[in-house]
């Protein structure tokens, strides 16, 4: 089979095309190519088969499980696939384990080290409990989702482009200094011990549920599994599409009812409406795919992320 | 129902842009006329009036986007519009010591400009679309389009640099007045500094002006393109 690999205008970038056997997948073919242009591994391409010009329709992108047979219509000898370089890629593992090892570590340097003296504040500073409970509980959370990174997570895509990293970890590590900055000012105002303890509490649970739900998707997504998707189930999932979020902005509530700074309320409100747009993205795929005809089961009825608003 | 509503949104529209129209050319009459009779040092309090309205009208451009009024995306006339506001109320007006500098009139003279083109070409659209033609784009005379598409090119260089020597200048009276800060400690444990706020704001127009110019000469080509194709 011969396969022609083009560029996004049309211009044909292995000239006379590559050459390959009939039974090849997909795999193969991005092999071939890694092979001619040593920078372009694998998941670091794009092949989708040529729409229309003009057409306003998403073209299909070629699954690396399939023959190229499937892409044929089964009658020709030739392909003609698309090519797109999509950039340096690092894996999900790497990008989430940078967006959360700065949290993890900058936020302990705001509570040890007397930075607050580069500040212009001088003199002791007095420690208050609810600071100490904090930083516990903001090293709990970011090594929680550290661990889960590795030992928990099963990631649909292997790989994301290295831009991300940097613009993540901009998001992720200046947050973390905001927020920090506020909790262990040496002009900290506590709230009321009742509050702390109703605010980590309902934290603590909320971080215990965002777990388990954790551990549901991963058994959603097994490793034979073709990583399509499934109809998520169980504990809040049957009430939420993403309890996952859920449980994570009530457990950023939680933390937040207990501090009680205006950056970790708005960080809870940049948060929130991220997610909301995966949530939503989300809904609407899962809706799509699971519409109750010629044998496809129906989407049950749920919340979106933030039950009872959304 | 459709036609009344259509009718009303134009009347509005005609009625809004040559309202803010006619405060850009004030601000312009005043700023020539006070640089030719006394000097620099007084444009501001000249154009003062006719500049905070226009400015502070802009505001109900974001809303007419929002709303979907006008076609404008809000990702596009947000951050003009919000850091025009910035520099007419949050420096020249918040500090006064500002006002005598020489960047006042470039500034004042880049920004009128550039709205008086832009709203001149906005009315003939406007007034176009009442004949039902749906791309009105090619019934504005050229050389409005033309210029309201051109001036750009030099005023936001001009623009930009003005606003940014501005702030630069009114760095240290903020940081010695202390107006519009929040301090420690606080029930909310929080705190603001108009002065770091500066700094942040200044920081944003390094990739914030190539961006912003990038875009209007994107829009420069498509608009002066699809005018040549009628």
């Amino acid at each position: 089979m011969k396969v022609a690999v083009v560029s996004r205008s049309g211009r044909e970038i292995f000239k006379g095309g590559i050459d390959l056997s009939d039974s090849a997948t997909v795999a193969d073919l991005q092999e071939a190519i890694h092979k001619r242009t040593k920078k372009y591994y694998p998941s670091r391409q794009r092949l989708t088969l040529p729409v229309q010009p003009g057409s306003k329709e998403r073209p299909v992108v070629l699954s690396y499980k399939k023959s190229l047979k499937e892409y044929t219509n089964g009658n020709s000898d030739n392909l003609t696939v698309v090519f797109k370089d999509l950039g340096p890629q690092v894996s999900y593992r790497t990008l989430f384990f940078f967006e959360y090892l700065g949290p993890l570590v900058l936020y302990p340097i705001f509570y040890y080290f007397p930075v607050y003296k580069y500040f212009g504040y001088k003199g002791e500073r007095v420690i208050h409990p609810v600071q100490t409970y904090a930083l516990y509980y903001w090293c709990f959370h970011y090594f929680k989702r550290i661990m889960e990174t590795f030992f928990v997570h099963r990631f649909s895509h292997a790989t994301s482009p290295i831009s991300n990293v940097f613009r993540n970890c901009a998001y992720y590590w200046t947050f973390g200094c905001y927020i920090a900055y506020y909790v262990n000012h040496p002009l900290y105002t506590p709230v009321s011990d009742l509050q702390m303890k109703i605010g980590f509490g309902f934290g603590i649970l909320c971080q215990v549920a965002n777990f388990y739900c954790h551990l549901l998707l991963r058994n959603l997504r097994r490793p034979e599994g073709d990583g399509g998707y499934q109809i998520p189930r169980g504990f809040l999932f049957n009430i939420v599409t993403c309890a996952n979020y859920t449980t994570e902005i009530y457990q950023w509530l939680g933390f937040n009812v207990a501090t009680q700074t205006v950056a970790g309320y708005v960080f809870v409100v940049v948060a929130a409406s991220i997610m909301t747009n995966w949530a939503l993205a989300k809904h609407r795929r899962l809706k799509k795919l699971f519409d109750g005809k010629e044998g496809r089961p129906r989407y049950p009825r749920r919340w979106v992320i933030l039950p009872p608003f959304l | 129902m459709a036609g009344f509503l259509s009718g009303l949104r134009r009347l509005y529209l005609t009625l809004y842009n040559w309202t803010v129209f006619f405060g850009w050319a004030q601000v312009l009459y005043f700023v020539l006329n006070t640089l030719k009779e006394s000097g620099h040092q007084h444009v501001f309090d000249a154009a003062q009036k006719p500049l905070l309205f226009a400015q502070t009208a802009a505001v109900l451009e974001i809303l007419h986007g929002l709303i979907g009024l006008v076609r404008s995306p809000v990702t596009a006339t947000l951050p003009q519009i919000g850091s025009r506001l910035y520099l007419t109320w949050g420096i020249l007006w918040s500090f006064p010591e500002t006002r005598s500098h020489v960047l006042v009139s470039s500034l004042l003279i880049s920004w009128s400009l550039t709205e008086i083109t832009c709203l001149l070409l906005l009315l003939q659209i406007i007034r176009y679309s009442f004949f039902g033609m749906k791309e009105a784009f090619g019934f504005a005379p050229s050389w409005l389009l033309w210029l309201r598409y051109s001036t750009f090119l030099l005023f936001y260089p001009t623009g930009i640099s003005s606003e940014v020597g501005l702030i630069y200048i009114a760095l240290p009276f903020i940081k010695a007045s202390e107006k519009y800060c929040i301090r420690m400690p606080n029930k909310w444990n929080y705190s603001f500094d108009y002065f770091y706020a500066a700094i942040v704001a200044l920081g944003i127009y390094v990739p914030g002006s190539p961006h912003m110019y990038r875009y209007m000469l994107a829009q420069r080509k498509k608009a002066l393109s699809k005018s040549k194709r009628e």
